[in-house]
């Protein structure tokens, strides 16, 4: 009485049960029904009667409303009135949802290894994205970060392109705050400077930035402890002595003692007293690198070391870079506007110093980043599109694997649709399965992209640990893996849902229930995604493999200096209260009782760190000072010893070095390197010739030309430099460069020893060797190459895995076809060699891909390679061939499993 | 279908009468039905349209427990039968029945039977 069926279906119409479910309530009721039909026939009732009768015991009642009251209602709450249509979506999803979990549970293996893909995909993902959402995304927790503004100095006839941004003057910070209105409030603060910090009796080097009292106000931030700078504190000159800790000092340095409000530290040989903590996650405001503590600009002449010290009463120091929040209903240009107004009245009122300057006002989420901005976004988005395809290649891992339960699921599937379930409702029930896998993954991912993010981070250099940004897992992240996680769901299971829902039911039912196959279309699918990933791994290793020859290279660059014999020591005699006779003293002393040592062939002053080098612009030429208008010149400018240039191995071209009988009463001098002589002297002998250093008030005369080295960057186009001397230049604080004889690191101790022997409270940071200089200079590039290098090879792993599953899920589909060749007189060696050749196809027409791919790429990249092609034959040969080697394997263990079959065994089973 | 008294106190006395068929053997849906029309002479009937959601909503909130039970050469049936929480209830709606009837009769003048 199949009918039966039919009309109770018809009623049950709209009541949105769950497919089983639906199916049990018609069996049950219609088999009353069937009973009730032969107990009325039996009693003599003609079919006509029966049938009439049963219908009005079916319809007596809105069977309906009543089933769908009893079902649909979660313990005894209705749900209210017009929820109805949510309340059922939602109870489907959870019925979706605990279904989808039976199932997972059930075949554990798969759901264990689509997760772990998944995961392991999802975390590269959310790691790469917490490092972006850290550095460029969300770099500030500062209040409203679009509405606040950075002020900069720029050379307003810059031949340079790059535009660099200087800070400015006290003063001119101080006109632009009183000659404008755009902002409401306009801070300043300097740039993480270091400075000694004694706590106890050891002297740390720390990073102190020199702040205006309203600096934190116009953020938006409030103190984790304590209290910022009032206003009154930041009005005398060296009136209080007070600072606000970093969060993350107070932690490392303090250990975030709850005492630490009102104990005094001292900085610089000042005494200040603590009396705030920062926020937690605050460290100024470039995203990179921060400072430990922050001080009132009052400060600055107790704090600065002596080129300095006039900070705020000398406009030629630059030292502040200005904030500002705009006013409301005052835009960029306007403010712009105004401020350019404002700079070219200062540049006539104080030509002196302020000729040739613009102002810049940039959003400081700009700002934010220096100069690193540009290699930072590169570098963010290379490795977003790395991670997105080792992404795709675990998501066509799950499509695969999801591809080789079609088997069994269709017969599921078809039952399901035969009795009732819609194709658009059974597609929602398969992707809610793969959603499910897919936030599992992201669960798991999630751990993972931690534990890589922690791993990464502890490579920092410890020496500025605490100042560089931390990596934050915050909402965001969340939220992004969350919407990964969701989106991968949907994207590998789209495809095979789509191929379930499109089964034919009846065509299914009629199949034997075991050993129905993949259909060819099935097997073409998953090799046109095996190929795919083949092509985008070889493509990683490729992009990973170019990286690592281009930093072999960049270890291999001639920095222009000794490094494998060198090691350097900061000291800071100002810092401890030394007068100027004093600290020319301790030089001279250092450099005799050090140069003494067993050992140590040669010893020199110098201010600037190797790599460290700052540009300084509006150097003036004798004879040619319409450039000055025309085109500013800029140098680096290093004050240094003598013996420099043979204490760090750079050769001297022409002229001399400089000598004990270069004082403050005779000639200035000056030597500079060779291409400054070729730019500016161009066929011309510069020895004798005269320049005047940017800001500088008198002529220096060349008295020698030396080569180029590299100043601030490793393999840098060649800039100019001018080198002054230690005995007309008095600096406070300076770099010990040793020389050795052997390697660096066993005269380490030594020298510290001398040095300690001549005054134990000189601070003393920094000690390092040469070597340790090129590291650190290439840390960034190494990150990214260990980075690159660990998802090429995911990328490799999961590619390898899938092929293996994929091909020993064919060999195990085509048993009997195997067993067929092999009792028809196939040798082992065949069988293998035809299973090979399957594999190899597919591997070969992706690697073919990939190589295509993998050269289109790379001439995006080759800016940023040094050294190295970027269709580099032994980049993309090595990566071809371990991926072959892999891809071999892979194929090769199913091959030979196949060919050691049984062929009777074989052919029994099916 | 017009709410007759009887109806009302067909609904009132429903549940009671499910969990008390279901007492001492688990019965199939249309065992309960036609044991309803047989004791009560006819005058109780329960259509396939009320009776089943009403052992639906029985069984969701725990009272009875319905298992497929497959005989040989018969159609597989769905037994229904009491839970250790039906027990419980029965025996407390028993006794408020009993109040109940005993309270209406007293009131109405009715003889007990």
């Amino acid at each position: 009485m199949l009918e039966w069926k039919h009309e109770i279906a018809k009623r049950l119409e709209g009541t949105n049960l769950r497919a089983e479910r639906e199916a049990e309530i018609i069996e049950e009721i219609s088999s009353h029904l069937q009973d009730r039909y032969h107990q009325l026939r039996a009693e003599g009732a003609t079919d006509e009667e029966a049938c009439r009768e049963v219908a009005v015991e079916l319809d007596s009642t809105d069977l309906q409303a009543e089933v769908r009251d009893t079902e649909n209602t979660v313990s005894q709450d209705p749900s209210p009135a017009g929820a109805a249509t949510t309340g059922q979506w939602i109870s489907d999803f959870l019925q979706d949802l605990r279904y989808a979990g039976r199932i997972l549970r059930k075949s554990p293996g798969f759901a264990a290894v689509a997760v772990l893909t998944l995961a392991l995909g999802i975390g590269a993902n959310t790691a790469v994205f917490t490092i972006i959402d850290t550095l460029l995304l969300n770099p500030l927790p500062v209040e409203k970060i679009s509405e606040l503004l950075a002020l900069n100095t720029t050379q307003a006839k810059m031949t340079a392109p790059s535009g660099e941004l200087q800070p400015m003057s006290f003063l001119n910070v101080k006109d632009f705050r009183e000659r404008t209105r755009s902002f409401g409030s306009l801070a300043a603060h300097s740039n993480p400077m270091a400075i000694t910090m004694t706590d106890g009796a050891e002297p740390h080097r720390i990073f102190v930035e020199i702040v205006t009292a309203n600096y934190f106000d116009v953020l938006g931030i409030h103190p984790f402890m304590g209290r910022f700078f009032h206003s009154s504190e930041d009005t005398t000159p060296g009136a209080a002595a007070v600072v606000v800790l970093g969060y993350t000092a107070w932690q490392g340095r303090f250990g975030g003692s709850s005492d630490i409000l009102g104990r005094t530290i001292k900085l610089n040989n000042t005494l200040c007293t603590i009396i705030g903590i920062g926020p937690k996650g605050f460290k100024g405001l470039y995203a990179v690198f921060g400072p430990d503590v922050w001080v009132p600009s009052m400060m600055a002449e107790q704090i600065l070391p002596a080129q300095q010290r006039h900070a705020l009463s000398d406009r030629a120091i630059p030292l502040f870079t200005g904030v500002g929040r705009l006013r409301p209903g005052h835009s960029l240009a306007q403010a712009r506007t105004e401020m350019n107004i404002v700079a070219a009245a200062l540049e006539k009122e104080y030509a002196d110093t302020d000729q040739g300057q613009a102002v810049t006002l940039r959003p400081l989420t700009e700002a934010a980043y220096g100069p690193e901005r540009q290699p930072l976004f590169f570098g963010s988005v290379l490795l977003m599109a790395i991670v997105g395809l080792v992404l795709l290649i675990a998501c066509s891992n799950v499509a695969n694997l999801l591809l080789s339960r079609a088997a069994v699921r269709r017969q599921e599937v078809a039952v399901r649709m035969a009795l009732g379930a819609g194709r658009s409702r059974l597609m929602r029930q398969l992707l809610t399965e793969c959603v499910l896998l897919g936030l599992l993954g992201g669960v798991l991912g999630l751990l993972f992209g931690y534990g890589g993010c922690r791993f990464l981070w502890s490579f920092r250099p410890a020496e500025y640990a605490q100042n560089l940004a931390d990596l934050r897992i915050n909402a965001s992240v969340f939220g992004f893996a969350f919407a990964v996680s969701v989106l991968t769901g949907l994207i590998f299971g789209i495809v095979p849902a789509l191929r379930f829902s499109r089964t034919s039911v009846s065509e299914v039912l009629k199949e034997e229930t075991r050993n129905v196959g993949r259909s060819r279309g099935c097997i073409s699918l998953a090799n046109t995604l095996l190929a795919g990933q083949v092509a985008i791994s070889l493509v990683l290793l490729v992009v990973a493999a170019l990286f690592l020859r281009s930093i072999q290279h960049e270890y291999t660059i001639d920095p222009g200096f000794e490094t494998k014999h060198l090691a350097l020591f900061m000291l800071y005699p100002g810092q401890v209260g030394y007068d100027r006779a004093r600290t020319e003293q301790f030089y001279k002393q250092a450099r005799d009782r050090i140069g003494s040592v067993p050992g140590i062939s040669s010893v020199s002053w110098a201010s600037n760190l190797p790599l460290w080098g700052r540009k300084e612009t509006g150097a003036l030429i004798e004879g040619q000072e319409q450039r000055k208008k025309s085109e500013a010149i800029s140098a680096v400018v290093n004050t240094v010893d003598s013996n420099y240039f043979s204490t760090l191995g750079i050769p001297f071209l022409e002229g001399r070095d400089f000598t004990q009988d270069d004082r403050d009463i005779s000639t200035r001098v000056a030597i500079i390197n060779d291409t400054m002589a070729a730019k500016y002297w161009p066929n011309q002998d510069p020895l004798g010739k005269r320049l005047q250093l940017p800001r500088g008030k008198e002529f220096l005369q060349i008295v020698g030309v030396v080569k180029t080295t590299n100043y601030q960057t490793l393999g840098e186009t060649p800039q100019a430099c001018i080198y002054i001397s230690l005995r007309q230049n008095y600096s406070d604080g300076m770099i010990l460069y040793v020389r050795t004889e052997r390697d660096p690191s066993t005269i380490l101790a030594a020298v510290q020893g001398e040095i300690r022997g001549l005054d134990p409270a000189v601070p003393m940071e920094d000690m390092r060797t040469g070597t340790k200089v090129i590291d650190q200079a290439l840390w960034w590039s190494k990150i990214g190459v260990g980075l690159l290098g660990v998802f090429g090879l995911l990328a490799l792993g999961l590619a390898s895995v899938g092929l293996y599953g994929i091909m020993a899920y064919s060999v195990n589909q085509r048993r009997r076809e195997i067993g067929v060749r092999m009792a028809l007189g196939a040798g082992q060696g065949e069988v293998s060699l035809f299973i090979l050749r399957q594999g190899m196809t597919v591997v070969f027409s992706g690697i073919a891909l990939g190589v295509v791919l993998a050269l289109l790429l790379g001439r995006a990249l080759s800016r940023f390679l040094y050294g190295v092609s970027a269709n580099d034959p032994l980049s993309l040969g090595a990566a071809s061939l371990v991926l072959l080697v892999v891809a071999f394997f892979a194929c090769y263990l199913p091959a030979r499993s196949a060919s050691r079959m049984d062929p009777l065994v074989a052919l029994r089973e099916t | 279908m017009a709410p007759t008294v009887e109806n009302e106190w067909k609904k009132g006395s429903a549940e009671l009468l499910i969990l008390s068929l279901l007492e001492n053997q688990p019965r199939h849906g249309y065992d309960i039905a036609g044991l309803i029309e047989t004791r009560s002479q006819g005058t109780l009937h329960f259509h396939v349209a009320s009776l089943y959601p009403l052992l639906y909503r029985l069984e969701k909130r725990g009272w009875i427990q319905g298992r497929w039970v497959e005989k040989p050469d018969q159609r597989r049936r769905r037994y229904y039968r009491l839970t250790a929480e039906g027990q419980r209830v029965l025996a407390l709606q028993r006794r408020k029945w009993q109040e109940f009837a005993g309270a209406v009769s007293r009131i109405a003048g009715v003889e007990n039977a």
